[in-house]
């Protein structure tokens, strides 16, 4: 009993000094950056669409995010310019949490 | 290529403008200028050459690897520390006597003459000199509990039990519309690896549906292994057959800390499978996003093949799978999914692995246990198969998960199971019910054993189960905060859930678990987690035999052939790492 108590104290212990939290956006809500991304980008990036059909898998978590840092939409810079920097963050952290190579949930179909 | 060639021509042009003008010209008219400027450039242009060239090949290794290697593997490493804790372990070890059939069949001589003391009744008898006066003195009548042992109850504490789990996750694209998905899984306990446990309860049977879910040893198995056929004919139909993805699923991935781990509701199914789903994407209809209605099919027990079938004396049947599964809406803060599935032709166990018990051979394998008592730290291993049908069982579950923009989740499960037993009973009971026993000569006519007769009852039984969580952000990771309970007859299909204890989402009594999940950073945290299981009835994680109170159990006046558990801690500490 007291080797466990041992090692849940050692834990806690380890967890409280590493315990951090990462995000490719750092401050990005991904929840809030879904309903953007419905609302902002598949309006012009739906299936059939002149500017092509683009989905969080269309790129990798890296891709994503060097497309928010250097490319920013330079293609069309006013979609990106009349979003707020957290309202970006938020799109990107969506799109780089389920990137193709991200976890995804393990169901069939 | 060209343009880079261009560019740094030109880049390396730059400082020399005035070489080309009327000025510069007329300043610098040297050949030996105009010489050592063309070679500078001629080095800049061999470098250039030199690095594409260079470039040109890795690429072409690059795109060699990329054709070639069509597998993409991802997984996690957890190592996790349990402090285990049972209290009130109590073995009454017995049967269901049916003395009616038996006294018939002993007033008949089929036992030999009780008065003589060789005869195999005689010799019973003898043995058992209470059992026979109250049998002579016809206190022993219809069905009743025949103890073969005393009630004996203990505490268990197991300090330090560590495990270590591998999963590698496959995937492959096939086609455009075609994708492999798999799962190596490899879950040990610290110092073990022979595959198979003592036969003490049913969790530690080694089997094709639970082996995921239970410390099997230092190799990898298959947990899951399937294609997806997507749009087919451009529909919105698709097809999976294969080993399913029928573990880990909602809401019980929650705790795992990880997203949906598989299809069925995680509360009902946590069990592999092999068999086949055809899913149709309602949502691209109805506008829900997430909506799927899935029909699974898949089969639990094969009947013949390995049976040794050809000795053409088997009474098993196949057991077969078939229901629906559906997520009415998952939007990304709200999922819902209606599961409803039966299974036709339950055996009274599978195909399995164990190293069987001695304390078993003791009571059912005198003439065994006398060479058996001669290595008392050895247990033969031995493959189990069922003895017959005993029945068929409906599931269906409805559940709701709920997660807000801020990452707080909140869950509630209801389960249905149904058991309708056909009155059949092996050793170990028939469906939900006990077998009742009676004699029987061995093949020589020298040893009178005990063998099932029938089951005790042919009626159905509906079990109900519900499991409510929560899983809220807190400094450094997050706090967690599950119950479930099971009724009496609550029998669902989640023996392989990894909890050591035993699944428990198959606890027939209550289960509360905290934890608290602390991020070392997005692909690492630390678990600590508490469990604590009072279990109520008997027989929790299997269909087989009727369920027994406990506080029965423990008072002697209930019998039970495994230990029975009264109340459990699960102590626990992890690091997991993903990949």
């Amino acid at each position: 009993m007291m080797k466990t108590t041992h090692s849940i104290g050692l834990g806690l212990l380890l967890g409280l000094i590493l315990g951090s939290s990462a995000l490719a956006a750092d401050g990005g809500n991904p929840k809030k950056g879904k309903h953007l991304y419905k609302k902002e980008c598949k309006t012009c990036h739906s299936k059939g669409d002149a500017a092509g059909e683009l989905t969080p898998m269309s790129k990798t978590m890296a891709q994503w995010d060097r497309f928010f840092e250097k490319d920013m939409h330079k293609g069309k810079p006013e979609v990106f310019q009349k979003l707020s920097e957290q309202e970006l963050k938020d799109v990107q952290q969506f799109l780089y949490d389920h990137a193709a190579d991200s976890d995804q949930p393990q169901t069939c179909g | 290529m060209r343009t880079l060639i261009s560019l740094a021509v030109a880049s390396a042009l730059g400082f020399t403008p005035l070489l080309f003008t009327p000025q510069s010209l007329a300043a610098d008219n040297t050949a030996a200028n105009d010489q050592a400027k063309i070679e500078r450039l001629q080095q800049k242009i061999d470098e250039l050459s030199e690095e594409l060239a260079d470039l040109d090949t890795r690429v072409n290794k690059t795109e060699r690897h990329t054709a070639l290697d069509r597998i993409t593997f991802s997984g996690d490493f957890r190592t996790r520390v349990h402090s285990l804790h049972y209290r009130d372990v109590t073995w009454n070890p017995g049967i269901k006597m049916n003395f009616d059939d038996f006294g018939r069949r002993a007033m008949a001589g089929e036992y030999g003459d009780p008065m003589d003391p060789t005869s195999p009744l005689g010799k019973m008898m003898a043995a058992n000199p209470d059992l026979a006066a109250a049998f002579m003195g016809g206190q022993l009548a219809g069905v009743m509990p025949w103890a073969l042992g005393s009630t004996n109850t203990y505490d268990i504490d197991n300090d330090l039990f560590y495990t270590t789990r591998l999963r590698l996750d496959i995937k492959a694209n096939v086609w455009e519309n075609v994708n492999f998905a798999g799962r190596l899984s490899m879950y040990k306990n610290w110092g073990d690896s022979t595959g198979v446990q003592v036969f003490d309860s049913w969790r530690s049977f080694s089997m094709d549906g639970t082996n995921s879910g239970n410390t099997s040893g230092d190799w990898l198995r298959v947990e899951r292994a399937y294609f997806d056929w997507k749009n087919i004919g451009g529909s919105e139909f698709y097809l999976s057959i294969g080993r399913r993805p029928s573990t880990y699923g909602p809401p019980s991935h929650i705790r795992e800390n990880e997203q949906r781990g598989g299809t069925p509701s995680g509360h009902l199914v946590h069990f592999n499978f092999d068999g086949a789903t055809l899913g149709y994407n309602l949502g691209e209809i109805t506008g829900i996003e997430g909506q799927v209605v899935r029909f699974c099919y898949g089969q639990g027990f094969e009947s013949q093949w390995g049976n040794g079938e050809l000795f053409g004396n088997l009474v098993t049947e196949d057991t077969h799978l078939g229901g629906l599964n559906i997520d009415v809406i998952n939007d990304g803060n709200h999922f819902v999914q209606l599961t409803l599935f039966g299974a036709k032709d339950i055996n009274d166990g599978f195909k399995g692995s164990m190293a069987f018990p001695n304390e078993l051979a003791a009571i059912f394998a005198p003439t065994m246990y006398q060479d058996m008592q001669k290595f008392d730290s050895f247990n033969f291993v031995t493959r189990v198969q069922p003895s017959g049908v005993i029945g068929d069982m409906f599931l269906g579950g409805l559940g709701y998960v709920y997660e807000s923009d801020d990452d707080f989740k909140a869950f509630a499960s209801l389960g249905w199971t149904r058991a309708e037993s056909n009155g059949n009973a092996g050793m170990f009971g028939g469906l939900l019910t006990d077998a009742t026993f009676t004699g029987k000569l061995s093949a020589d006519g020298s040893e009178l054993m005990m063998v099932p007769l029938a089951a005790e009852s042919d009626a159905s039984h509906d079990g109900y189960g519900v499991y409510i969580g929560m899983q809220m952000p807190a400094p450094g990771g997050k706090f967690g905060l599950e119950y479930n309970y099971g009724s009496k007859y609550w029998s669902p299909f989640t023996q392989a859930q990894d909890d050591p204890i035993g699944s428990k989402l198959a606890t027939r009594g209550h289960v509360v678990e905290a934890y608290y999940l602390f991020e070392v950073n997005p692909r690492m945290f630390i678990k600590l987690a508490g469990l604590y299981y009072d279990y109520e009835y008997t027989g929790s994680g299997t269909p087989v035999g009727a369920p027994a109170k406990v506080d029965d159990v423990m008072a002697g006046s209930a019998v039970s052939l495994l230990p029975v558990v009264d109340t459990a801690m699960d102590l626990n500490a992890s690091l997991t790492v993903k990949f």
